[in-house]
Formats: C-alpha cells, structure tokens, sequence
C-alpha cells in the first residue's frame, strides 16, 4: 500500500513525502503539498478508498513549522534545548505560516493512515475547499474557518458553526486575545 | 393579571397562601432541559434508583410554560443563553431555578483567561435560588437541592436534616 | 422517497427543532425545511454547547488537560481518557505495564456497557416507550458503583494517568465486576422480548433512515453508525492497541444501514463487551499499576502525533503538536459524533419527521462531544 501510495504521490509533485515511524507518530504516511494540489490529493486518496477523518489547522505564529522533520527524534534522546534553539532560529523566518492538516484512513483492515499538509501564508490563509468532492469535508472546513479564520474557497457556506451566528473571531489563531 | 395578584397580596389569605405553598412544594415541575452532563446526573435522578418522585418532583415537562422550577444543568455558552433566558422567561409564576452543578454556577472549569465561550454563571442572566455545587452533583445532591427548594418555598423543611458525623 | 418530498411546491416551511426539545438529546438544533410532514430539507446548527476544548489544551500542561477529556464524551469518559494518554505516551514512549493495560480494558468496557445502556433507553423514550429506560439505568447504576469505587466519580471519570492508572482495584471491585456480568447476561434476554421483538420498535425502525456504506465513507462517519451498514470496522481490531489483541471478541457487523440495525449493534456490543470484560478478568496479571519512569514534567518531542481508539459513538481521534515544551502546541480533538451527524442533512432528506427523529436517536448523539 505505502510504495503505491508514494508512487502516485509522485505525480502531485508534492513539497515532501515522508515515510513515518507508526509506533511513534501513529501515522504511515506524511505528504506535504502545496495549496493548489490539496484538491489532487484528495480526489487520488478518495479514488483509492480512503476516508477523510478530521481536518484541522495549526498557527505556527513566530515559529518554524514542526511535525515532518524526516528524522522524529525519540523521546529518550530528545534535547529540549536543541528543539528551543530550532524555535529561536524560527523566528527570524521571512514569513509566519499556517497550516492546515488533513487526516485520512482507510476502513476495509488495510492499516494505512496518510496525513496530508498544506502551509499557507498566515498573511492570506486561503486554500481551495474538498467539500465538493468529499461532503464529509463541509464542516470541519467549516470548523478550520471558525478557528483559525483559513479560508476555503468554493466552499458554499463559512459562516459559523461552532461559534455564535456573528462571530468574527478566530480563537485557536496565537494572538487571540478574548 | 397584576392587580389580580396584588390584589391577593392585600386581602390576606394566609392558610389559603400557606396551603398553595405547601402544595407548589410538594409538586415541582421541573423543566426537561439538559446542557451537559449534569443532565445526565438529573435523569439518574428521575430514573428507578433515586426516584425523584418520593419527593413529588418527577412530572419533566419539556414546555417551559407547564414548568415551575428551571434546573439549569450544565455549561450555558453564550450561543446558548438567549435560548436560556427565552426559556425563563417563558415560564409562568410563581417560578425558581436551581443552578445544579459548578458550570451553571460560575462557569466551572470551563473558566480560564481568555475564554470566549461561555457565560460564567446562571446568575448572570436570571436570579438563582438554589445552587448545588458538584461536577457534576451526585443524583443525592439534585434530591437535597430541591428539598431545600421546598423549604423556601413552605417556609419549613420536610425531612430533618442529616448531620455530617 | 415520496413523491411529495421529491418535488416541494412553493408551501414549504421552516421548522425550527432545539436547541431545547427532548429529542435532540441536550443543545442540538436542526433547521427543518418541511413539507407537510416530509424532510425537504435539515441542516443541524451547532455550537450551543460549544465549552473550548482545544483551546483549554493550550492553555495548561499535558497533565492538567485531563479532567477536560472526562467532560468532552460524559458517557463514555474512559474511552476519551484513554485515547488521550494513548497518545501521550506514544509520543514519550512510556511503557504502561500490564496490569494496568487489562485494567484500562476492564474500566473502558464498563463504560461502554453504560453508555450503550442509557443510549437505549433515551433512545427507546424517543420513540415513545419510557419503561425501558428505568431498567436500563437500572442495570447501570450497578456499573456506575463499581467504577465509583475504583476512579471516585459517577460520570466524569478521570482515572489513567500517563503510565498506568492513579491507583489499583481493590477486591470487592473484581467480584462485584463478575456478579454485575452474571446479572447482565441474565438481563439482556429480558430486553430482547421486552423492546427488540417489541412489534411497534421494529415498524418504527425496519428500513427507516437507510445509511449506505459509500455514504458512511464520504462522511467520515464510524462506530456502531458504519458498522450498522455493513463495514467490518473497529479500531480495537483495526488498528489494535492496550491488550485488546489477546482478547476474544467479535465485532457485530450487519448490513442493512437501517436504523434497526444500529440498535442491534449496539445491542450486540453490550453482550461483546460482557465477554471482553470475563476474559479480560481472567487473565489480570499482578504487578504494578503505574510506570516507574514516568518524568515529573512531560515534554515530548517537538512534532505532530496521533492517536485513536474507538469510542462507544466511533473513531475518537487525538491530535497533538508539541513544541517540546511542558504544555501542548495544539489539541485537535476528532470526535466521532461530530462525522456521524455531518450526514443527517442528506440521510433526512425525504423522511417523516418522526422517521427523521429515530434517524437521529440512532445515531447516538452526545452534544458536548460535537461541540467540543
């Protein structure tokens, strides 16, 4: 399943493809791709009997993007201070990201979960929607929006779900302030 | 209907009052109206264990205008408590409301800095006559709030009260 | 679909269900296009409910979110909890010793058994019969003793810690286990002829709100709700962890997507459960229950994790990012009810709204789970 999988991840030209430690990180494969491909990605992931399970996002505001560094430090080894230093040389990226995290599965016993990413300028986080090809799609886009105020586009309706009619706050985004 | 009422408050019927008193006690209508999980704790309540209705308080209408007391069980968000505050208005008087566990009290643990979802209390939005702390209350708790409901409302306590040992 | 609903006239109208009506199961409101009695159209509103979950996680450290995980699914807390140390300790690789791992499996499963028990009985009150409800919480209120004596609550239970548990059972709880499974078993029957073969259960769920398994797949929805149309999937056997692999049990599979047969799934589940718990009895070895090398102050390695188990309502899914610091990045909590109801709008489409309304109670709905 997972060499045919990065075969045909291949052909997305994707930012990265990752084969994940499952024990570790409880996920096989991690596709990084950019925003005009989430769609692709979707439809091959869909063709081959995949599940979405959850969309979300993550505000990586001052902070370099962490979750697929080809090597998962283990914990034993770990060095908190190297991972600060990591951070620290973060802040001076050119631009802050957000990103937005797609996790699909598979329900016929093949154990094979993908995790797709997509990182957006946190100036202007706008990535096209999936709702149309998977309905299951339509309300954690809906929920992404709610938190972190990403914006799908050609998603037929944003307003909000989970917070009140006329919010217009984003509550997950860093510099959130009630 | 206000001077009707008035009008009872000026000619005293005082054991006629003291017998509606004692009948309102001995029948509460609570409203059917579960936010969290308390609710699950004031249907154990209701159900054959504890048996709310030794105490005459099982009849849970669903309609707030058949109801006399509101038990707000559970966290109140602030999509939430227009619905909240439409329901308690809508109940006829003479009406009382039991706060049942920390949520509907003061947010509970709901609470921290910068939280934007919820209101941090029930008080905030109507005045409050009981309140039982928990989270959530035990069913035990709910029977010993609407004991003390009775007694304010009668003015004297159904059971005696059982000392800590 | 009735011809009526096919074709809506000009003469519909907007039937507004919650967010306080006893059939939607707490602060759930669902904006009905009718059309006499026929769904044209439902579109759930959400969020009355809405406690912030996931932003608590940021805000204190990895221990200190556990009380939330109690609060997200109140019925079958334990699955949340387990879920949430699950992932926590594969991202620190802690190892959880044995003991502990058969009894996490006892606790969890008491608990669905309880959850599965007051779905019944809400969901049997739905639909109009309100006796079945006092027995089963009869029967619950025995389960609800038995984890009160081992995790000190009745409902929010917060009882692993990551690395075990916070502390062992005791005698009294392991025998009160084997005479609660004996008294079920002998109860179960009893349900069955009293609600199951129930002539007026069966014609109000017999081939009413048909779930197709390609639709279950678009939604994303799992549990009892995918199950029920006849996809053999469960993340205890799936994706297998804790000691569920040296456990007999099978995972009750039927495929006609009505809502009949999510009841008989659930029903099923209760008796599966019933098994998991008597095996699982038997082989609780001694030893401790809490690892000896847990750090006093977790940090796990900077990146991304998940993790699943299954829920009693489906796939409860956990995703967290650390920073490599002591408090979590981000929480992204994957709840099942949430996926399970995103397909209420087109499965009502063209059903009575009593149908619509068995539809829902089918699907085992928990507010504050979808709502987070």
């Amino acid at each position: 399943m997972l060499s045919e999988l990065k075969s045909e991840f291949a052909s997305l030209a994707p930012l990265a493809v990752i084969e994940t430690d499952y024990k570790v990180k409880g996920y096989h494969l991690d596709v990084e791709v950019g925003p005009d491909r989430v769609v692709d990605a979707a439809e091959l992931l869909d063709r081959l009997g995949f599940f979405l399970e959850a969309i979300t996002g993550v505000d990586w505001l001052g902070k370099n993007p962490v979750g697929n560094q080809p090597d998962p430090v283990s914990v034993n080894e770990q060095d908190p201070e190297a991972a600060e230093a990591e951070g620290e040389a973060g802040s001076d990226a050119p631009a802050d990201k957000m990103e937005v995290v797609y996790d699909y599965n598979r329900t016929d016993g093949v154990l094979c979960r993908v995790v797709v990413r997509c990182r957006l300028d946190r100036a202007k986080p706008e990535l096209p929607t999936v709702s149309r090809l998977i309905p299951g799609a339509d309300w954690h886009e809906r929920e992404t929006h709610d938190f972190f105020g990403i914006i799908f586009t050609g998603h037929h309706d944003l307003s909000p779900l989970l917070l009140p009619e006329d919010a217009d706050f984003h509550p997950l985004r860093k510099d959130f302030k009630a | 209907m206000g001077k009707e009422s008035l009008q009872s408050a000026i000619i005293k019927f005082a054991p006629l009052d003291k017998l509606l008193d004692l009948g309102r006690a001995n029948s509460l209508w609570p409203m059917t109206f579960g936010l969290a999980c308390c609710a699950i704790e004031m249907m154990a309540t209701g159900a054959s264990r504890f048996d709310l209705a030794r105490f005459g308080a099982e009849v849970f209408r669903p309609s707030p205008r058949q109801c006399d007391v509101m038990i707000v069980a559970g966290t109140i968000s602030k999509k939430m408590a227009p619905a909240v505050q439409t329901l308690y208005d809508q109940m006829p008087e003479p009406k009382w409301v039991i706060a049942m566990g920390n949520c509907a009290i003061s947010g509970g643990p709901f609470v921290f800095e910068g939280q934007y979802g919820i209101v941090e209390g029930a008080d905030k939005l109507f005045p409050v006559d009981v309140f039982i702390p928990g989270c959530p209350p035990r069913p035990e708790a709910l029977i010993e709030g609407i004991l003390e409901l009775e007694e304010k409302v009668t003015g004297h306590r159904r059971w005696p009260r059982v000392e800590a040992v | 679909m009735n011809d009526l609903a096919r074709s809506p006239n000009q003469e519909t109208f907007v039937l507004n269900l919650g967010p306080q009506h006893p059939a939607t199961h707490g602060v759930l409101r669902v904006k009905l296009t009718m059309d006499g009695e026929y769904i044209v159209d439902a579109e759930p509103v959400l969020g009355y409910v809405h406690r912030m979950h996931e932003k608590m996680g940021e805000n204190r450290t990895w221990v200190q979110f556990m009380p939330n995980t109690a609060r997200l699914d109140y019925l079958g807390a334990l699955s949340y909890n387990h879920g949430y140390v699950k992932v926590v300790e594969q991202a620190m690789g802690l190892e959880v010793p044995e003991r502990a791992e058969y009894l996490r499996v006892i606790t969890v499963e008491l608990n669905r058994i309880a959850s599965h028990l007051l779905w019944f009985g809400a969901f049997v009150l739905d639909l109009g019969g309100f006796t079945p409800l006092l027995y089963a919480f009869d029967d619950r209120e025995h389960i609800l003793d038995l984890l009160e004596s081992v995790t000190g609550s009745r409902l929010t239970f917060c009882y692993y810690r990551f690395g075990g548990l916070c502390n062992d059972v005791d005698d009294d709880f392991l025998t009160g286990t084997r005479a609660f499974i004996k008294r079920l078993r002998k109860r179960l029957p009893d349900y069955h002829n009293l609600v199951t073969k129930n002539i007026i259960l069966i014609n109000r769920l017999k081939d009413v709100g048909v779930l197709s398994a390609e639709m279950c797949r678009k939604y994303g929805a799992t549990g009892p709700v995918l199950r029920g149309s006849g996809v053999d999937y469960d993340v205890r056997k799936n994706e297998p962890y804790s000691v569920y692999p040296e456990l007999d049990f099978e995972v009750p599979v039927y495929s006609e997507g009505d809502s009949m047969a999510r009841y008989m799934v659930r029903m099923d589940e209760i008796d599966q459960c019933l098994r998991i718990v008597e095996q699982a009895l038997d082989k609780l070895p001694e030893g401790p229950v809490m690892a000896e090398k847990v750090p006093k102050i977790l940090k796990p390695a900077a990146g991304d994790y998940y993790g699943a188990v299954e829920a009693a309502r489906g796939t409860f899914g956990i995703r967290i990012v650390s920073d490599g610091t002591n408090i979590p990045y981000r929480m992204k909590l994957r709840s099942p009810t949430f996926s399970n109801l995103s397909l209420y709008g087109e499965a009502s489409r063209g059903l009575l709204l009593p149908d619509a309304l068995a539809l829902m109670g089918s699907l085992d709905l928990v507010i504050p789970e979808i709502d987070r």
